[in-house]
């Protein structure tokens, strides 16, 4: 009986498992779906906002009175870079390059865009990955010491550490950080920007202001799951305060959590301009600020359609982790 | 997923997070003990911090470059050596002839230069170079060197192996010195012939100069090392054979408080283009600055004649008159820095002291003011005259560092006057558009370099750039432009020179502020050896370093 009982339950499992990874592949495919026309439409709108902008750097060069180019040099140099085409022919020809891979030619040192970029995107990655993991860590020992440490001034000190990390501007972290551990200790060099302790002190400057904000979320989630029946049962049966913390309050915690580490990649990648200035870094948001400097479409073009590729696949894939970290969203609203 | 492998994730990442946490932790260590222990092997090998590398590496574009060009000149060699005072010196061209008229000029070669490939720095070569310098492809959006005199340029031709024959339309006194201009160095023919793209990567760039490209990331550093067979190094350098120093690198700091903090913690040999208000504390601390002038015009402003109220020559003469320069000098500069005293730099050889047709005298300019008509006062008490305030507006040149406290001083010593002066700060793009290419914009600044006075016939009528919007009304200034354009000989150039340069100062159609520095090296204690060009841009190639 037992036997013939399970047999129907073992059957249905699978294919109750099997109707729900269709409905997730196909939410992941539509999200993916949306994500690709987001990031064309970008594409789209970036450039002709930027071809409404009078001027680029090479009929600076060329006008410039100095220069002494007659009428038929400008003309021609003009229309080598296409700079004569109306904007529409203009548009599609770079998007069929595109999607080509061929992302054109740097007005300014006409370099090929990609590896313009392809130079930059490293140390932008090494700065933001190392200052997430360092802001997340940073935000964890906050929160948990928020729930830890007995109610007190030690307890409150603790709670305003975010405020005030949130309220000290990153540019002035980075410059104590430089004086002290470059020029007074020489931990580091100032001439290497991409050494290993250049990167650590530079991610510290970024990720302070921005631990300040996953550990607001976090503390008021761990308070609120504190106050949860599950947690004073959990309290009631003598498990330990650091036990009760981990094991029952942190994991409902995650899901605000998770969402703000999101939303503060946008923090750290546009946070990344200020800290790669003060430590001479050269990442994407140096070369954004050079080609905006130097109005240099095509490669303002390809780094705007980045970022916006990255807000995408980022929001993309916090959206496809939600049901894998609640089991109750799935086949709900994130699958929907 | 199973709760047990979503908690198993979660530790992994954890796990993750805090390893990649720890390496750059460790790496502070690394890097302590790292700058410890290669003190020794980096005894002679120089570290250069810049600003910038934004220019990119085609040569008709960044070669005249104040960044770029420092390295430049070490991967590169040049026809000839210019010096600050204008001096023209022989280098892969050992001899020159040139006719009595100006238009031709035949250039021997030194024997047995090659350029980093192994291929040699023959006459077709030099051919080659001088056609790219004149004439380009603009059609592969390849341009000519803007300064090279392209408008006269004929043709170039091999003589001979070792002989260039170079003809021109017109007469062109400037042809010499310019070849040691920074904009004429020597590339391998198989360098010119790449395309735009293939030009932008410095290390398809093959120079005979010596040093030679080791490796190079854009906007991030450039290393280049000695190259051991280099012997050609023009004689004024003071040394020869291959270079002293084994290796360079210029790395990429924008921040000039940073380059500054690294100098301080001697982390690197040269720093270029620190806070002039910054110096004095490095001079006191052991190091030495180098601010060479270069050829060219003094640091001043050029004024529209055809933009309120420059249309009256009694305003534009109370300008000149009724600035401090003395205080400008002591307030924004240091003692590095030396007055005007023509509208041309001191050390340009055609130039002359004409101080005393634009030296401060505030009751002068006042008087001039009241002599024009200014003679009322507005409730802020600036000069009016027929209800319209006398006053402008000074947009500060962003490529000079010291330009907006200049301006800002400036103000104030016309304020004194009852001038209202606005000064508004722009970014380069704006800058650009607002006064460089702005036709209405009255006051426009200048920080030009040349290697050739010649240069002075193109920029003040409509034969040229026209600086001061007079086209061709002012017929004495034609009259001089002609006799320089024209002339054969420097003897007699020198002459009209002195006579236009008294007439543009007398007009106040230029107003002189100081000498112009547009490059600041601060160095180590122990550099030396370091030779500047006409244009102020250093040559290492006989530099050595005291070990440390």
């Amino acid at each position: 009986m037992s036997t013939a009982a399970t047999l129907p339950r073992r059957a249905a499992a699978p294919s109750a498992a099997a109707a729900s990874a269709r409905r997730y592949a196909a939410f992941a495919a539509r999200r993916t779906g949306q994500a690709l026309i987001v990031v064309v439409l970008a594409y789209v709108l970036v450039f002709l906002v930027l071809a409404a902008i009078p001027g680029d750097p090479i009929s600076a060069q060329l006008d410039s009175p100095q220069a002494g180019y007659t009428d038929a040099e400008k003309a021609q140099i003009r229309s080598f870079h296409g700079l004569d085409r109306p904007v529409l022919v203009r548009l599609l020809i770079s998007l069929g390059n595109a999607v080509r891979g061929d992302l054109g030619l740097s007005l300014s040192t006409s370099q090929p865009v990609t590896a313009v970029l392809g130079a930059a995107i490293p140390s932008t990655l090494a700065l933001a990955v190392t200052a997430l993991v360092l802001a997340v860590l940073i935000a964890a020992v906050l929160g948990l010491l928020s729930r830890l440490l007995p109610e007190g001034p030690l307890n409150g000190f603790v709670r305003a550490l975010p405020t005030v990390f949130l309220s000290t501007p990153n540019f002035l972290i980075g410059l104590v950080l430089i004086q002290v551990l470059a020029v007074n200790l020489g931990l580091f060099s100032l001439v290497d920007p991409d050494s290993a302790g250049s990167t650590l002190a530079a991610a510290l400057t970024l990720a302070i202001p921005v631990s300040a904000q996953i550990a607001q979320v976090l503390i008021t989630a761990l308070d609120d799951s504190a106050g949860q029946d599950y947690a004073e049962v959990a309290a009631s049966r003598g498990l330990p305060p650091a036990q009760v913390v981990l094991r029952h309050l942190l994991r409902p915690s995650l899901l605000p959590t998770v969402t703000v580490v999101g939303l503060v990649l946008g923090e750290v990648l546009g946070g990344s301009l200020i800290t790669e200035t003060i430590f001479g870094r050269t990442g994407v948001g140096t070369v954004v600020q050079k080609a905006v400097a130097a109005q240099d479409v095509p490669v303002l073009l390809v780094a705007v359609v980045l970022s916006a590729a990255v807000f995408v696949v980022v929001n993309l894939v916090i959206d496809l982790l939600y049901p894998l970290l609640d089991p109750r969203l799935r086949g709900t609203e994130g699958t929907r | 997923m199973t709760p047990t492998s979503r908690r198993h994730l979660l530790q992994g990442l954890g796990a993750g997070a805090l390893g990649l946490a720890a390496l750059p932790l460790a790496g502070c260590a690394v890097d302590a003990a790292q700058a410890g222990g290669a003190a020794d092997a980096q005894d002679q090998e120089l570290s250069f911090l810049i600003s910038n590398l934004d220019g990119g590496w085609v040569p008709s574009k960044s070669a005249i470059s104040s960044y770029e060009a420092n390295v430049w000149q070490q991967l590169t060699d040049k026809l000839v050596h210019t010096d600050p005072e204008g001096k023209v010196s022989p280098w892969i061209a050992e001899s020159w002839e040139q006719d009595e008229d100006a238009t031709a000029y035949v250039l021997h070669l030194r024997d047995g230069v090659t350029f980093s490939d192994g291929t040699p720095l023959d006459a077709e070569a030099v051919v080659a170079n001088i056609q790219a310098w004149a004439v380009g492809r603009p059609e592969e959006g390849l341009a000519r060197v803007g300064l090279f005199p392209g408008s006269t340029f004929e043709a170039a031709e091999a003589v001979d192996a070792r002989t260039v024959r170079v003809t021109f339309t017109a007469p062109t006194l400037s042809f010499l010195p310019t070849l040691g201009y920074h904009g004429c160095q020597l590339m391998a023919p198989s360098s010119l012939a790449g395309s735009l793209e293939q030009q932008s990567d410095l290390a398809f760039q093959i120079g005979s100069g010596p040093f030679v490209l080791d490796s190079w990331a854009a906007g991030d550093h450039v290393r280049l090392v000695r190259r051991e067979d280099y012997d050609w190094a023009p004689e004024v350098l003071g040394a020869s054979g291959p270079a002293s120093l084994a290796a360079i690198t210029f790395t990429v700091l924008p921040d000039d408080t940073l380059r500054a903090s690294a100098a301080r913690a001697h982390q690197t040999d040269v720093s270029y283009n620190v806070n002039p208000q910054v110096l004095d504390s490095f001079t006191e601390a052991g190091f030495h600055i180098e601010v060479p002038r270069y050829l060219g015009f003094v640091h001043g402003y050029n004024l529209r004649t055809d933009v309120a109220p420059f249309d009256d020559v009694r305003v534009r003469q109370a300008f000149t008159r009724g600035i401090d320069r003395a205080e400008i000098l002591r307030t924004v500069f240091t003692d590095a820095w030396e007055p005007a005293t023509s509208w041309l730099q001191s050390g340009v050889p055609e130039a002359t002291d004409l101080t005393d047709l634009f030296d401060y005298d505030p009751d002068l300019a006042a008087s001039l003011l009241d002599e024009a008509g200014w003679t009322q006062r507005d409730a802020d008490g600036f000069r009016t005259k027929d209800g319209v305030q006398l006053g402008f507006t000074i947009y500060p040149t962003p490529y000079l560092t010291g330009s907006v406290p200049e301006a800002e001083l400036i103000g104030q010593h016309l304020g004194r006057l009852g001038i209202h002066v606005r000064t508004q700060k722009l970014d380069i793009p704006t800058w650009g558009e607002r006064v460089t290419n702005d036709p209405t914009q009255g006051v426009a600044e200048v920080t030009r370099s040349f290697v050739d006075v010649g240069t002075v016939a193109g920029v003040v009528t409509d034969e040229g750039e026209d600086w001061f919007a007079v086209g061709s009304s002012d017929a004495e200034l034609v009259r001089l432009r002609d006799e320089v354009a024209g002339a054969v000989s420097r003897e007699e150039r020198a002459g009209v020179v002195d006579e236009l340069s008294r007439h543009v100062l007398e007009q106040a159609y230029f107003i002189p502020l100081e000498q112009n520095v547009q490059r600041i090296y601060v160095q180590t204690p122990g550099l030396s050896g370091i030779t500047f060009n006409a244009v102020a841009i250093p040559s290492y190639h006989a530099a050595t370093k005291e070990p440390s």
